[in-house]
């Protein structure tokens, strides 16, 4: 097999070869680990994933556009996304870790949410996208389409998540109104990547806390799932077969369910520190496959490297031989990760053994 | 008083402009600010973290209740002589520096603002010498510091040595919480209190500051 064949047996739980490693660092960690490999020659083990482009906007607005809706001022270094939604710098100990400025937050009228310029994505895949996936391929890697914040997040950091969650509850229309414009450009974007030949797409909006969910089953089945399924659906029009992965920090068990329901293959982290992976394997590892399990609230920052080893070894000998889980780090590596235990995960990847 | 009742129940719903229409009423007929302040909104507060404490209501029934407790509650605020209604306490609130992360530390506020304590909230990245000399200059009895991340867990450390280096530290309690923090965190820094949970938290803060924090 191929690394696109592995990995997609391996998340459709039919077998593996070899285990491949995924990963992100703070870019602090990230210059720590590069002069690691320059000094000792070290040579990382294959990704799992290539990372796809995203898509093109109809209308690309300059951050001096965004930046004139607000009525203050920023400090230097604030960028805007394409939502209008200000990432302002905090104090130099924050590293890259921007605050949130939601352009949505103080409007109360339907009619002032519907006049504000909301983005619109081309409904074609860009030549860079098509590229990158037929590269992907010609190098027998698995094409994934990076969509994380999908719906509630991205609805979310432009309203405010007080705001939306007060309109959830009482104001409904203003809801629905935010939430459908974000999954009008989610649907967009998923096609997207699949006409371009995305293997899988990670999707993922925060509905955990670390150890309760984030809102009820009522008002997630009534806003949120519903989306999700039709962001899902419209990307298996184009590709039956197109993986999806789904990150959630946090407790998510009560939502696990519904999450396979609205078509979930890959549920992304499993944070240890918050819900017990053998308890969840045990009760839907015949329908869902898992990516992480790794701890980035403890086992990488103060684990040791034999512990790192330990634990990734135990995680994947209780899926067995078919698969089902990507053993990697819950989330990005922080600056306080030593460099060993980033190289213990990578080693362990590369050495285990089913 | 069957007012006080529906004001509890209306807040627990997260009814916010019922809440207000019925303090008003309550007003009206001569129910004393505090009474109203004690037996509608707090009571309705304290079965909200009651039940949030349990997992049976959830970040979204907390907002939207504590939102009806504040439309209540600036009703009743210009009828609470300082002399006749003293707060529960005093506490200063923040994401420490380096982090930026609030939902937690704003929940913890909301729940503890439900209890009756007063809460300045210092917002997100607060440096350490921020919660001191507001809690100087505030005369808070708690500090409360929130952390998302294992990197900026430290700070809280921090925060407890730079009280002791004002020469507050006996005359402060200094609690702390957030995904990653633990009890034996909180005894290695030599911080107060560690609860895992906001209503948690809001308790705690009631019992340290009626224990002469």
């Amino acid at each position: 097999m191929n690394d696109r064949e592995n990995l997609i047996s391996l998340f459709r739980r039919t077998g593996y070869e070899r285990m491949p490693v995924h990963f992100s660092m703070s870019p602090d960690l990230a210059g720590r680990f590069e002069q690691y490999c320059k000094q000792t020659g070290y040579v990382c083990p294959p990704k799992a994933f290539v990372w796809l482009p995203g898509s093109a906007l109809k209308t690309p607005r300059s951050q001096d556009f965004w930046r004139s809706l607000y009525r203050h001022s920023f400090k230097e270094g604030t960028s805007f996304d394409c939502y209008g939604v200000a990432h302002e710098p905090g104090s130099e100990a924050c590293f890259h870790m921007t605050k949130m400025h939601h352009p949505l937050e103080e409007m109360t009228e339907l009619e002032e949410l519907m006049a504000y310029p909301f983005p619109e994505f081309v409904p074609e895949p860009t030549a860079e996208q098509r590229a990158g996936a037929a590269g992907a391929h010609e190098e027998g890697k698995f094409a994934l389409g990076d969509m994380q914040c999908t719906v509630w997040e991205t609805a979310r950091y432009a309203r405010g998540m007080e705001t939306l969650m007060m309109d959830m509850m009482e104001e409904p229309k203003l809801a629905e109104f935010v939430l459908d414009r974000v999954t009008d450009n989610a649907v967009t974007l998923a096609v997207n990547f699949a006409k371009a030949g995305a293997d899988g797409l990670f999707l993922g909006d925060d509905i955990g806390m670390q150890k309760s969910i984030m809102m009820s089953l009522e008002l997630y089945r009534q806003y949120l799932k519903p989306r999700l399924k039709r962001v899902i659906d419209a990307a298996r029009e184009v590709n039956p077969d197109i993986i999806i992965l789904y990150h959630s920090c946090g407790y998510v068990t009560p939502f696990i369910r519904d999450l396979i329901e609205a078509g979930v293959d890959v549920l992304n982290p499993v944070q240890p520190e918050c819900m017990d992976f053998e308890e969840i394997y045990r009760e839907y590892g015949n329908d869902i496959s898992f990516c992480g399990t790794l701890g980035t609230q403890t086992l990488m920052p103060f684990g040791t490297p034999a512990e790192i080893e330990m634990t990734l070894r135990q995680n994947l000998d209780l899926v067995g031989d078919a698969g089902g889980l990507l053993a990697c780090p819950t989330h990005m590596l922080e600056p306080e990760v030593p460099v060993e235990n980033v190289v213990a995960y990578l080693e362990a990847c590369r050495n285990y053994k089913k | 008083m069957e007012i006080l009742q529906e004001i509890s129940l209306n807040l627990q719903k997260g009814k916010a402009k019922l809440v207000k229409e019925q303090v008003q009423q309550a007003i009206d007929a001569g129910i004393p600010a505090e009474e109203i302040l004690e037996k509608g909104l707090l009571s309705g507060m304290d079965v909200v973290g009651e039940k949030f404490k349990k997992n049976e209501v959830f970040v979204s029934e907390v907002l939207v209740a504590a939102r009806a407790m504040n439309m209540g509650a600036a009703l009743l605020k210009p009828l609470l002589s300082s002399e006749e209604h003293a707060s529960k306490g005093k506490v200063c609130i923040g994401t420490v520096k380096g982090d930026l992360h609030d939902i937690g530390k704003n929940l913890v506020k909301m729940m503890m603002e439900g209890k009756g304590l007063e809460v300045i909230d210092l917002g997100t990245d607060v440096a350490p010498e921020t919660y001191v000399e507001t809690a100087i200059r505030e005369n808070c009895q708690i500090i409360c510091c929130s952390a998302l991340l294992t990197t900026t867990m430290p700070v809280m450390g921090e925060v407890v040595e730079e009280a002791k280096k004002a020469g507050i530290r006996d005359k402060v309690k200094i609690m702390v919480g957030g995904a990653p923090v633990t009890e034996a965190f909180c005894q290695q820094i030599g911080a107060d209190k560690y609860t895992a949970d906001a209503a948690s938290a809001a308790d705690a803060a009631v019992e340290l500051c009626r224990m002469g924090a």
